[in-house]
């Protein structure tokens, strides 16, 4: 056994234990700690990574040295490596990110607390996607779950209480699903391991016994895992969520946990229930429909909503149901489509959410529509990272969103069923998302209002009208909120309508708020997009190894 | 990376230069320094786009997916389209030079001018179809800004719009790309197409389908029927060198996109005598005339020369959709004689608006007294368009009549030619009177009012008049020397029939 | 049929129990129901667990004088789990009770619509 092979379980050991050490740092160390925790992990990722792609196959690490059916086991193979390492870099992305809102949205007593739920976070994730035991996977579930939880109320506000409550509820109904489930295999065929499990289901599926048990414990594993990862019925405690949340955790929340648990159930198809009973079974199509429900709704709710952050979170609603489409294919094609898509949207997402900081900042912090308008020439970096992250959602050639689609439909060409409802689903589901995404990108680069050259005379009345309207809002807004920030915003803008020259004085407004780490966090985003637009070919060769190595 | 770099430069040059002249802000307040870069930019680009051309060959960059690579050729077909744009970009930019002075943040306009001019060249070079499409999204975008451009409201709608209409067409051609590519992985563009019938055999409604798909979205960025409306939105409201570069320029690359689907991809012979055939007849058809009674009926000359451009272009998409040689032949002759005249027009107007505010047609009256060379040339190219001999539209509009008749395609043989009959008689109904009571404002024309806002014989500057006067130059000599140039283009049809 | 559930009674009052629980955690509006839901839910399962470990006629395993046959004690594994899951349960219980009582003190309700309904009119965006 080389070195290597014990860095899934260091890793996972490194998040916690720093988590552990957090709580009696304070908030700057613990920052340090957090973030050597996760280049660290992200590195050995990246050696795993590396290792499987060189043996070209999977290997267990028994916790202990006690053999398989008692022991607890961990597993590594080409796809749980590259997902690792990709999870390590945008969370790694995400925390730098946020720092500075980290720092404004927290009490400075608790910062440190918010470092320990990111290195919990952390360390559940990296075992959700190296466990080989279910019912370590659920532990870890009610981790991730804890910590998430505890990402959203860390800012302690009346709303993102609301929100953190509705998750957990949420998230409960999907844990309990799921632990009944575990609980019904277990019964069923006597393993929590997976692969003496999938063996006992094998035997099952030969002697043609328990088929309807063996049917709910797909339905309610499945039902589960969706209402924890968003799928669109389920889906109502999203946009609280990812709205009200520290920009840190909103793009951690919909950049890497949904894909946990999604990951967990492609896990959970694979190596136990056997990908082939699955699709025998119609639980995909059920998914499948699920899927193109929710990209056209989510959308139309994005569409609905004008409050832009909330608007970037029902997009996820919509990209979660590209993923579940894909799985509910029911083809290779269509499992490594979606698990594509599941790192195009975990790295797309999360830059939506970080540069649409940058956004707000330099916008007094509204995020409507009106008040943004002009933000990209602010803050132009953000601009630049919003415009790149919202094309690849729409799908625009060279960014990753692109590829997705293109292995989307051409997987979609493989089952005959199915196809005409994916490609329109797709071709629907890509205007939708170009009208709200597009529209946003082109108010970032409007003039923001008045002064109107001589031409356009009778457009002028309107925007005055409107930027009236905006003012009164941040007005009664800081009346309401009595917060001294607020109020100092109230007070810049006010100073750079009375200067006339908008735009000079909003970009030094932009300068002062621009932090390096949003710059490298943006920057960062944006070539990873950029790889796995250009790039793909050997990460999607490396998935569909990945997915070959489950079996 | 393997294959001819050269191929390269001229669409990378420009677009890095364009990409300095943004970062660099203009290099500050110093405009002649500004100007000199970006006209040094674009004569290199032109000396690059040259040498590319009289080297040809291919470069492969790189592989995006399995089958699919980033992959750039030179052919005829795309030797005739850079050569084009090249020189239109060239006298477009020297006009602009003088004609901004009265926009605001022209860095960003010369900047992203700059850059739209490599993605073009790109796209001209494109060697397969997923190049093309990417370049074609990024013409889309980077065209962008210079709709944008005013930031105004009105900008900003009329930029929803080209957007909305530019992105709704480019995915429906994608899906129709996206089962071209599961029928046929390598989709290199080959004269007479690369699809066969054994490829399609069983699938051939959806082959269908598909191709209709890709006719409709990509025949949005040429303003062909369903999907034209941004068009006249879009124009108004940008610069004028950059509407006149959208019309002529960036809608041929719609042009070109439907070449290169039916002349290349699939072939002729595959939709010959199909309902696909038909149903894209119908529409180049209804579109000619569709788009001259919108221009007869509009008041404001910019929005008519749109609407003008708009019924021009499926000028050359009938003829492209005849699968004829010799319509072909002048599909490809009206495409150069289309930007020519279109770029020449839509620069008279903006040297109008630049010199007299006039953006109306009832306005212009005694247009003559105010700058008499510049409403010669458009009354020059205007004849030209209308395709009264010796000018360059008649010789298209003769091959266009001569392959209709000779098509064989029904009704379409005689009700083509009608077609194009009346809409030649509408735009003249819609571009001469101008020109008339321009140079004729009739008795009861008052001139004082003239000579009291000084506007006599207020000639616009050099910059702008000899752009114009090269284009109307243009326009009439290739009409009175055809012969070359036909031949170059006889060549071309030749390799793909 | 009814025998069936019977001889399994176990397993029908688990499933029963599971069903309750589910019921009040996504229906009932009162928090504090909501969680007592939510530990229905989580108790029932812990049932169905311990159900299946036990088997009749045997022992606990625990080693009181040596090991006997292995064939005398019970299925220690799912007990094992039955006490992870319980450890699961209480830090879920204490962390929503935990946030019942930050969002009481807030907003002087246990109505969880009422309570969305205020912090929306207290922070419009």
């Amino acid at each position: 056994m080389t070195l290597v092979q014990n860095f899934p379980f260091f890793s996972i050991i490194i998040a916690m234990f720093s988590g552990i050490l957090s709580s009696v740092l304070n908030s700057r160390q613990a920052r340090n700690v957090s973030l050597a925790a996760i280049l660290i992990t992200t590195a050995m990722s990246g050696a795993v990574l590396g290792y499987c792609l060189g043996t070209g196959e999977s290997y267990t690490y028994m916790m202990g040295h006690f053999p398989a059916p008692w022991g607890n086991e961990i597993r590594a193979g080409v796809l749980e490596g590259l997902t690792a390492l990709l999870f390590g870099i945008v969370m790694l992305l995400s925390v730098v990110g946020g720092m500075k809102h980290t720092f404004e949205d927290v009490e400075a007593s608790k910062i440190n607390l918010f470092f320990i739920m990111i290195d919990l976070m952390l360390s559940s994730l990296l075992a959700l996607i190296y466990t080989n035991d279910l019912f370590t996977a659920y532990v870890f579930v009610e981790i991730n779950t804890i910590a998430g939880c505890g990402l959203i109320m860390i800012r302690q506000k009346g709303r993102s209480f609301g929100a953190a409550i509705r998750y957990m509820i949420m998230s409960q109904l999907g844990s309990g699903l799921f632990l009944i489930g575990l609980t019904l295999l277990y019964d069923v065929t006597g393993h929590l391991l997976m692969s003496p499990a999938k063996e006992a289901v094998a035997a099952i599926e030969a002697a043609g016994n328990y088929e309807i048990p063996m049917l709910v414990i797909l339905a309610v594993i499945s039902v589960g895992l969706a209402i924890k990862s968003g799928l669109y019925p389920f889906h109502s405690w999203i946009p609280d969520t990812y709205g009200y949340a520290t920009p840190t955790a909103s793009a951690i929340l919909s950049g890497l946990v949904s894909k946990g648990y999604l990951f967990l159930l492609i896990k959970i198809f694979y190596r136990v229930l056997g990908q082939e009973n699955v699709i025998a079974s119609r639980i995909v199509n059920v998914l499948f429909l699920f899927g193109l429900a929710g990209m056209i709704m989510g959308s139309v709710h994005a569409i609905l909503e004008w409050d832009t952050r909330r608007m970037i979170a029902y997009s996820s609603v919509a990209q979660i149901g590209y993923i579940y489409m894909g799985i509910g294919l029911g083809t290779q094609a269509g499992m490594v489509a979606a698990v594509f898509h599941m790192f195009t949207h975990s790295a797309t997402k999360a830059l939506l959410f970080i540069s649409a900081v940058g956004l707000y900042e330099v916008s007094g912090g509204k995020k409507d529509f009106v008040s943004l308008r002009g933000a990209g020439n602010r803050n132009p970096l953000a601009g630049v990272g919003f415009t790149v992250g919202a094309l690849s959602m729409v799908g625009f050639p060279m960014l990753s969103g692109f590829i997705s689609k293109l292995l989307f439909a051409t997987s979609a060409l493989q089952s005959p069923h199915k196809m005409m409802f994916t490609i329109i689903g797709l071709a629907v589901s890509t205007i939708l998302n170009a009208v709200y995404f597009l529209r946003l990108v082109i108010t970032l680069y409007a003039r923001p209002k008045k002064k109107e050259s001589l031409r356009e005379a009778y457009g002028s009345e309107g925007d005055a009208r409107e930027a009236g309207k905006q003012e009164e809002r941040v007005k009664k807004a800081c009346e309401s909120e009595g917060d001294a920030r607020a109020g100092k915003e109230v007070g810049n803008r006010k100073e750079t309508n009375e200067a006339g020259n908008e735009n000079a004085a909003g970009e030094q407004l932009g300068k002062q708020h621009i932090s390096w780490g949003l710059g490298t966090a943006i920057c960062g985003f944006i070539l990873l997009n950029l790889f796995l637009g250009m790039m793909s070919q050997p990460v999607v060769q490396a998935i569909a190894n990945g997915l070959a190595m489950f079996d | 990376m393997r294959g001819n770099i050269v191929l390269l430069l001229p669409i990378l040059f420009p677009a890095a230069a364009g990409i300095l002249v943004l970062i660099g802000k203009g290099f500050g307040a110093n405009r002649n320094k500004l100007v000199g870069v970006v006209f040094l930019a674009l004569a290199v680009s032109a000396a690059f786009t040259g040498l590319a051309l009289a080297k040809g060959g291919s470069v492969t960059l790189w592989q995006l997916t399995e089958y699919v690579e980033i992959e750039f050729r030179v052919d005829k077909i795309a030797g005739l389209f850079a050569a084009l744009t090249t020189a239109i970009w060239l006298l477009v930019g020297i006009y602009s030079f003088s004609y901004m002075v009265h926009e605001r943040e022209e860095y960003q306009f010369f900047g992203w001018y700059l850059i739209v001019l490599g993605v073009l060249i790109g796209l001209d070079f494109s060697a397969n179809l997923i190049t093309f499409y990417v370049c074609y999204e990024l013409m889309t975008l980077t065209s962008l800004p210079l709709v944008l451009h005013e930031r105004t409201k009105e900008a900003v709608m009329a930029g929803l719009k080209y957007l909305f209409y530019s992105v709704a067409g480019a995915f429906l051609a994608l899906f129709g790309i996206f089962f071209l590519a599961s029928v046929c992985p390598l989709l290199d563009f080959t004269p007479g197409g690369v699809i066969t019938r054994e490829m399609i055999r069983g699938k051939e409604g959806f082959c269908l389908m598909a191709v209709c798909c890709m006719l409709i979205g990509f025949g949005t960025k040429a303003g062909m029927f369903p999907l034209h409306g941004w068009l006249p939105t879009a124009h108004p409201v940008a610069p004028a060198p950059a509407s006149a570069v959208l019309s002529g320029v960036i809608t041929k690359s719609g042009v070109l996109a439907l070449i290169r689907v039916v002349y290349f991809i699939t072939g002729p012979n595959l939709l010959r005598g199909t309902w696909v055939q038909q149903v894209w007849l119908l529409l180049t058809l209804l579109t000619v005339f569709m788009g001259s009674m919108l221009a007869y009926k509009e008041k404001v000359l910019k929005k008519r020369l749109a609407y003008s451009t708009v019924s021009q272009v499926s000028y050359i998409l009938f003829g492209l959709s005849l699968l004829e040689p010799v319509a072909f032949i002048g599909a490809l002759a009206h495409v150069v004689f289309h930007s020519l005249v279109k770029n020449a027009l839509f620069l008279a107007a903006g040297a109008v608006i630049f010199q007299t505010g006039w953006i109306r047609v009832s306005q212009m009256k005694g247009l003559g007294k105010v700058m008499p060379v510049m409403l010669s040339c458009y009354t020059l190219v205007s004849l030209s368009l209308v395709g009264i001999p010796p000018t360059s539209g008649f010789i298209s509009k003769w091959y266009l009549a001569q392959g209709a008749l000779a098509s064989g395609t029904g009704a379409w043989t005689w009700a083509g030619p009608a077609v194009l009959l009346i809409s030649a008689l509408l735009t003249a109904g819609y571009l001469l009177p101008l020109a008339i009571d321009g140079f004729f404002p009739g008795s009861g024309f008052d001139e004082t009012e003239l000579a009291s806002r000084k506007l006599l014989g207020k000639e616009p500057s050099w910059q702008m008049l000899i752009p114009v006067l090269v284009l109307t130059a243009g326009a009439v000599a290739f009409g009175c020397f055809p012969e070359p140039f036909i031949n170059l283009l006889k060549g071309i049809g030749e390799t793909v029939f | 049929m009814a025998a069936h559930l019977l001889y399994n009674i176990e397993e029908t009052v688990a499933v029963v129990l599971f069903g309750i629980g589910f019921t009040m955690l996504l229906l009932h509006r009162n928090l504090i129901k909501k969680i007592m839901g939510m530990n229905i839910m989580d108790t029932a399962v812990y049932l169905f667990l311990a159900a299946k470990g036990y088997i009749r006629g045997r022992m606990v395993p625990i080693v009181v004088d040596g090991i006997t046959d292995a064939e005398a004690y019970i299925n220690p594994v799912p007990s094992g789990l039955v006490l992870t899951g319980i450890v699961v349960s209480v830090s879920t219980t204490a962390l929503m009770l935990a946030l019942t009582i930050r969002l009481y003190e807030r907003y002087h309700s246990l109505d969880l619509d009422q309570i969305l309904m205020q912090a929306k009119k207290e922070e419009p965006s």
